[in-house]
């Protein structure tokens, strides 16, 4: 079984975050750059089922981004996954969720999958509606916000959480499934892991490689990004040192009560 | 793009509020386009649920109560979707920021080859065109998202953004033929609901939340449900709570739960970390109450109470209770 996970290479997420006055694009530079975090988790579920499926499974890493970035994907190889692939082409630059996706299917399409794990949110700017463009394209089934996961004659059974609660459903391989937090959380790589990951393989696609039809980068989106602003500020307000309970529940219903909240 | 049609995401008939807000915004997008609103609702429930719909400003209610959206997942919607947006012609496809939504918003983009803009609080009409004002990288940015393309453009709108207001001719109620020579692989065997009760949280005028102050499950149900009730609201937690297990993650409010942006805010015990921050910013009015005086959340309380918040908080729903009867 071949799984294979996508990751985003973001920003620290503890690192300030700032737009671009002129592209209107995240500043990436400066903050070192890391795996987006929740995609962790995407990995953690991919080495999981791998660990129980066995045999010949194997997880494969994939990406975009620029290839001054490669050397990011080690941790995720350090993890525990087999070999990754980046797909790495400046024509990308600019791509929104449409030109993004279009381009990773068909990117993916050639790499192959039986089981494509995506992580639920990115660190920087989520849509949440990637899984689902990308799944579009595959002409796979999507199965989101996966708990559980497990293999079970060919078939995927997934626990998911949803708006109003979870449900249980089997998909048919091959697949895409999100993974929620819940899943578990990630593992360390080991001093192991970590000497071998130098030996793995990260292997390049550009975009000539695709056989695309359409344009992606910035020409081929169908979206733009017009303008940002740093959002209303929210003052520091009142602090009150509640004498005892009774005088602080009062100063509370007099202030929902001044702002007409009772 | 002239048109607009809302997706009604529903369970056996029964929407979240974030429809009519849909509904109401739908009308008057329609109207600066110059073209008709329209609203898909399929799966089981449909027509009873077209029939509350159509005292909202609609042109047209496009209805089918196929099981087949209850027994698949996702994938007949999307069918249905297409079909309808197809008979409508160009259009401004809305679906609710909702785990669903999101969904089904990433799978219209691969199927009508359109761009989307996520989680808007506002419209703005551009030189003919639509611009989806939404927060960013957890609400560190506003941004204005545009729609290039003529055709097909998808925006998933945030619950509580937008008022909702019935009115209008009333809308006609038609049958949606059912997308043919389709098969479906992912078959739904249990959904179950569970949460808080009532009110969706996103969705809820006033949220109680609580975090790791409260040291334990307990105290949501003890302490927090009761002032939630008092002031027809739902309980929250932060993620420190939900990772605890306190509470289930349907409550968690944060980057990595649930964005709420309720009138009033009340926060029991949480520090108020980026991660919890980003999730609750933008509500009306934030008051929280914590023994600690330096916790982060003071910086964007509009009212901190430095106390023991299981002693004031049952004074607090007792006095709301009072002024309730």
């Amino acid at each position: 079984m071949k799984i294979v996970v996508t990751v985003k290479l973001v920003p620290d997420p503890n690192a300030d975050k700032r737009i671009d006055d002129g592209t209107k694009r995240l500043v990436r530079t400066g903050a070192e750059t890391v795996l987006n975090p929740y995609d962790e988790y995407a990995l953690e579920a991919a080495l999981q089922i791998k660990e129980k499926v066995g045999g010949d499974t194997t997880v494969t890493v994939f990406s975009m981004a620029p290839e001054s970035l490669k050397e990011t994907l080690r941790k995720a190889l350090a993890m525990g996954a087999d070999d990754a692939v980046l797909l790495s082409d400046a024509g990308l630059e600019g791509s929104d969720v449409w030109a993004s996706a279009y381009a990773i299917s068909h990117a993916l399409k050639k790499v192959g999958f039986d089981l494509l794990i995506v992580g639920g949110l990115s660190d920087d700017g989520s849509t949440g509606a990637t899984p689902g463009a990308l799944a579009e394209y595959l002409q796979a089934p999507l199965v989101t916000n996966a708990r559980k996961a497990e293999v079970v004659d060919g078939k995927l059974k997934i626990e998911r959480e949803t708006d109003t609660g979870y449900q249980d459903v089997t998909a048919p391989l091959p697949c895409v499934m999100t993974t929620a937090l819940t899943f578990g959380e990630p593992r360390y790589a080991s001093l192991k892991g970590i000497m071998g990951a130098k030996k793995k393989t990260i292997a390049l696609l550009t975009v000539a490689e695709l056989g695309l039809s359409e344009k992606v980068g910035q020409a081929g989106s169908k979206t733009q990004l017009l303008a940002f602003a740093p959002p209303p500020a929210r003052g520091k307000g009142q602090v009150i040192e509640a004498a005892d309970a009774v005088a602080g529940a009062q100063a509370i219903f007099a202030f929902l009560k001044e702002r007409k909240l009772v | 793009m002239k048109n607009v049609l809302v997706y009604v995401q529903h369970k056996n008939g029964v929407t979240p509020k974030v429809t009519f807000e849909m509904a109401t915004q739908a009308r008057k997008l329609a109207d600066q386009l110059g073209g008709k609103a329209h609203a898909l609702v399929v799966g089981a429930g449909s027509t009873r649920l077209a029939d509350a719909l159509k005292g909202y400003p609609l042109d047209a209610i496009h209805v089918n109560d196929d099981n087949d959206v209850d027994t698949y997942l996702l994938d007949p919607v999307v069918d249905y979707l297409e079909a309808a947006a197809k008979a409508v012609g160009p259009a401004l496809i809305l679906v609710a920021n909702t785990l669903t939504g999101k969904d089904v918003a990433g799978r219209l983009v691969g199927r009508l080859h359109a761009g989307v803009c996520a989680d808007a609080t506002d419209f703005k009409l551009e030189g003919g065109k639509i611009v989806a004002v939404m927060p960013k990288f957890g609400g560190a940015a506003v941004t204005n998202c545009e729609l290039l393309a003529a055709d097909y453009g998808i925006v998933t709108v945030r619950p509580n953004a937008f008022a909702a207001q019935a009115g209008g001719a009333g809308a006609t109620v038609q049958a949606i033929d059912k997308p043919s020579g389709k098969s479906y692989g992912v078959l739904v065997e249990k959904d179950i609901e569970e949460g808080s009760g009532e009110l969706a949280l996103e969705e809820a005028p006033v949220v109680v939340a609580g975090g790791r102050g409260l040291g334990g499950p307990e105290p949501f149900d003890t302490l927090l449900k009761p002032l939630a009730h008092a002031l027809g609201g739902a309980v929250g937690a932060s993620r420190a709570a939900a990772d605890a297990g306190w509470v289930p993650y349907s409550l968690q409010i944060g980057q990595t739960g649930k964005t709420v942006s309720p009138n009033l805010y009340i926060a029991v015990g949480i520090s108020g970390a980026i991660q919890h921050k980003v999730g609750m910013r933008s509500s009306g009015t934030i008051v929280a109450i914590n023994k600690d005086g330096q916790s982060p959340i003071a910086e964007f309380s509009d009212l901190m109470v430095v106390g023991d918040a299981f002693a004031i908080v049952p004074e607090l729903t007792k006095l709301v209770q009072a002024a309730k009867s």
